[in-house]
C-alpha cells in the first residue's frame, strides 16, 4: 500500500460515525412498514402464466366437448328424417310416368313412322320386280 | 426481516460515513442511509449474486445521495456551512488536515466515489465501475486522475489547477 492509500485509509478511518438508537429503532420500524416486492411479485409472475394456461386449455376442452356434443345430438336428431325411402314416397309415381311418356312420345310416333315408310318401299320394289 | 437487519448491521456505519461526505447534512446522511436500506430489503429480489453484496448496497447508496442532492444544494456548495458540514463535525478540530475535506474539495462527486470506495473500502475496478454505474475505463483514468490531483493537494496545493472534477 503506497503513502497515498494508507493515508486515505486512515483518515476514513479517523471519520467517526455511529448509528445512534433513534436511527436504529427508525429503520428497524421502517423496516417493518416493509413488504419485499421480489417474493410476492415473483410468485405472482409465475403463478399468473400458468394459471391462465390452465384455464385456456381447459377452456379449450369445454369448447371442443361442447362442439362434439352438439354435432351428434343434432345428427341423432335428424336421422330419421333423411331416409331414401322417404325420398322416393315423397315423390308421385303418376308424375313421373307422365313425364317419362311426354319425353318418349315423340320418338315413339317417329319410329312408327320410319316403320310406315320402309313397308311402303318395301312393297313398292316388290311391285317393280314383279314378286 | 431479522435476518436482513442482521445482515446489513454491519455495513450500517460505513454507509453512513460515506453518505456524510456527500450530503449536507447530518440528517440528510441519516435519511439517505434509510432510503437506502429499505430500498435493498424491499428490491432484494433484483439482488444479483455475482455482485459482492456491499457493492450493491453503495449502489444504492449512492443514488439516494443523488436524490438528496437538490439543485440549490448543489448550486450553494462553495457556500457551504462549516458548522452543519457533517464531515467535518465527525472529524473533528484536530484532524482538519483529513484528506477526505482535501478530496471533496478538489474531485467532482463521481471521482471522490470512486476513490472512496478504492481507498476507504478497498473494492476493485469492477466492483467500483459496478457501482458507479461507469465503465472500467472511466473508473480506471478517474482513479489515476483522483490520486494525481490529490497528490498535488497534499504537497502544499501549488497544482491544485490541474485537480480534476
Amino acid at each position: 500500500m503506497d503513502k497515498l492509500a494508507k493515508r486515505l485509509r486512515e483518515d476514513a478511518d479517523k471519520i467517526e460515525v455511529s448509528v445512534s438508537d433513534e436511527l436504529d429503532q427508525r429503520i428497524t420500524a421502517s423496516l417493518r412498514g416493509v413488504t419485499p416486492e421480489g417474493h410476492a411479485g415473483a410468485r405472482r409472475e409465475r403463478a399468473k402464466p400458468l394459471g391462465f394456461w390452465w384455464a385456456s386449455s381447459l377452456t379449450g376442452i369445454a369448447a371442443a366437448a361442447a362442439v362434439i356434443v352438439i354435432i351428434n345430438l343434432q345428427q341423432a336428431e335428424e336421422a330419421p328424417q333423411a331416409t331414401p325411402t322417404d325420398v322416393v314416397a315423397a315423390v308421385p309415381v303418376i308424375d313421373l310416368q307422365a313425364e317419362t311418356a311426354a319425353l318418349t312420345g315423340p320418338l315413339q310416333q317417329e319410329l312408327e313412322n320410319l316403320q310406315a315408310d320402309i313397308r311402303k318401299a318395301e312393297e313398292k320394289v316388290k311391285k317393280d320386280i314383279g314378286l | 426481516m431479522d435476518a436482513f437487519t442482521d445482515l446489513v448491521r454491519s455495513y450500517r456505519e460505513r454507509l453512513l460515513r460515506f453518505l456524510l461526505t456527500r450530503c449536507a447534512t447530518y440528517a440528510d446522511a441519516e435519511d439517505a442511509l434509510q432510503d437506502t436500506l429499505i430500498n435493498a430489503y424491499r428490491y432484494l429480489h433484483s439482488y444479483d449474486a455475482r455482485w459482492r453484496f456491499s457493492t450493491w448496497l453503495y449502489r444504492i447508496a449512492i443514488n439516494n445521495a443523488a436524490r438528496l442532492q437538490s439543485p440549490e444544494v448543489v448550486e450553494l456548495g462553495e457556500l457551504r456551512d462549516e458548522e452543519s458540514d457533517p464531515l467535518l463535525q465527525c472529524i473533528g478540530a484536530s484532524d482538519s488536515e483529513n484528506l477526505w475535506v482535501t478530496a471533496r474539495r478538489l474531485l467532482n462527486d463521481d471521482v471522490y466515489a470512486a476513490m472512496w470506495l478504492r481507498y476507504s473500502e478497498d473494492m476493485s475496478v469492477n466492483d467500483i465501475s459496478l457501482a458507479l454505474d461507469r465503465s472500467v475505463s472511466w473508473t480506471k483514468v478517474n482513479l489515476l486522475r483522483g490520486r494525481r490531483a490529490l497528490d498535488a493537494g497534499m504537497n502544499g496545493g501549488s497544482k491544485e489547477s490541474e485537480a480534476y472534477g
